[in-house]
């Protein structure tokens, strides 16, 4: 990921994109914990929230992909539904890990 | 040279990422940044340091963005920091809400931090440019104010005249005022006046009414045709709704007679040097509204040494007490006599510390004329 482009498109340097990055996994790792109780308790506010949360923080990074996502997961969540959530929760993952290793 | 202060922005988000990267924003661009996660602290934050804008989440647990705005727009100290909401893009009903609340803007959900830049600048613009017209106004005011006092005569000015006097204007541009007139070497006319309202026009007023004593207070008019020609004159300038309550005596230390008009004013006080103070009641219309206006007349003999107090309402009346005029006066006889052994110049300033004391404020303007014959 071109942190740097992306540091640029929201108007700040790259090492404040950094610091905000880390921040951003260590929140977004929080609330994908509090999605998967939402799933076990089967209780769709809570995952709907947490969703929520994950796509304005994506959408203010401009991770997009996670946005997208996280904002479809917040829809199904409001919807009651939470069927395709095993699989959303490891798509998740696998993006918020792609970030890591960048 | 110091630097400038900084100006202030509390960002208010419950979640870590949006308060970081609205801090990294603007305080790269000289911004100070306050940070609340919730509706409490926020509240609490803005009080203590009365930031220059605050940028609000509207989405936050317990306390959210609408209860937060709610309680600092009933805050006289928070009131009037602009709020700008930061809000999901689709939620119009909630933008709608966050106006009618008193927002000022609002940023949608996800924020680019040059948007939020963007408008937290606009809006302080905004808020300097009104603060300094509120300043400007503020600042014609006061030298109104300094305009209508340097209007009103001083006993050191006019010993012959023999009063003392109290003036207290609340507000910029007073509503009450007082005239010595000079009406020949033995004839002194003393005019106490309270006019509605305490606006910018009420000096103009203040004014007009002073040039009117000047024209028509004159040996050649009886008073109660000085104030039929200045009710006259004020009948045709006044504007609808604005008119004077206003008393005018007229003495004549030769022949010791003396002349009250009243036009809906509230009693003239007589301390007789002999005797117990008492009211002089006429019943009056007011000026200004009225072109066949009838004034109370009153004609008395009195002798040297009679005092007699003419004031305004402010002087009796108490809204927080619902005490008007026509009972206050009369309660206040006691006081009067009390002041027999004080000069006539410390009267006034006497009569308002022994009803008021040092730390009491009065509720509106007050005039106190004492005068002696």
């Amino acid at each position: 990921m071109d942190y740097k482009y992306l540091a640029s498109k929201i108007g700040i340097d790259e090492e404040d994109f950094m610091e905000l990055a880390e921040l951003f996994i260590a929140t977004t790792l929080s609330d994908l914990d509090k999605i998967k109780q939402g799933v076990s308790k089967n209780c769709p506010q809570d995952a709907a929230a947490a969703s929520h949360s994950i796509k304005g923080a994506a959408g203010n990074m401009g991770f997009d992909a996670i946005f997208v996502l996280a904002k479809k997961m917040e829809v199904e969540a409001k919807a009651g539904s939470l069927e395709n959530f095993d699989a959303h929760i490891k798509d998740l993952e696998t993006q918020v890990k792609a970030l890591t290793t960048n | 040279m110091g630097a400038k202060q900084p100006y202030t922005v509390l960002a208010v988000d419950d979640h870590p990422l949006n308060l970081k990267l609205i801090e990294k924003a603007l305080s790269k661009e000289g911004y100070q940044i306050f940070s609340a996660d919730n509706g409490p602290d926020a509240r609490s934050i803005a009080l203590e340091k009365l930031p220059d804008l605050i940028l609000l989440d509207i989405e936050m647990p317990g306390e959210n963005g609408f209860d937060v705005i709610q309680k600092l727009k009933e805050d006289a100290t928070t009131n009037a920091i602009p709020v700008i909401f930061l809000t999901g893009v689709s939620e119009v009903d909630a933008k709608l809400k966050g106006f009618e609340l008193g927002a000022v803007d609002y940023i949608t959900k996800p924020f680019h931090p040059l948007e939020v830049l963007a408008r937290v600048r606009i809006h302080l613009k905004l808020s300097i440019a009104t603060n300094s017209l509120i300043q400007d106004q503020a600042a014609k005011l006061r030298q109104v104010t300094k305009a209508q006092v340097a209007m009103l005569p001083l006993p050191e000015e006019n010993p012959h005249a023999r009063f003392g006097v109290y003036y207290k204007a609340l507000q910029e541009a007073g509503g009450d005022f007082y005239d010595i007139l000079n009406i020949s070497d033995n004839i002194t006319g003393y005019f106490v006046a309270d006019s509605s309202g305490h606006d910018i026009e009420t000096s103009y007023m203040t004014a007009s009414v002073k040039a009117l004593l000047a024209q028509n207070c004159t040996p050649v008019y009886s008073p109660a045709e000085s104030m039929k020609m200045i009710n006259d004159v004020l009948v045709e300038i006044l504007t609808q709704g604005k008119y004077l309550t206003a008393c005018y005596m007229h003495i004549n230390r030769t022949t010791l007679k003396l002349t009250i008009i009243n036009a809906g004013h509230p009693p003239v006080v007589c301390l007789p040097v002999k005797g117990e103070p008492f009211l002089i009641k006429s019943d009056g219309d007011v000026l200004g509204i009225f072109p066949d206006a009838a004034f109370g007349a009153t004609h008395m003999a009195v002798s040297r040494g009679d005092r007699f107090f003419i004031y305004s309402d402010g002087l009796v009346e108490s809204a927080e007490d619902k005490i008007t005029w026509a009972t206050g006066a009369d309660s206040l006889l006691p006081v009067y006599s009390s002041l027999r052994d004080v000069s006539y110049d410390q009267a006034p300033m006497e009569m308002i510390s022994q009803l008021f004391g040092n730390n009491c404020c009065p509720e509106d303007d007050i005039v106190l004329l004492c005068v002696e014959v």
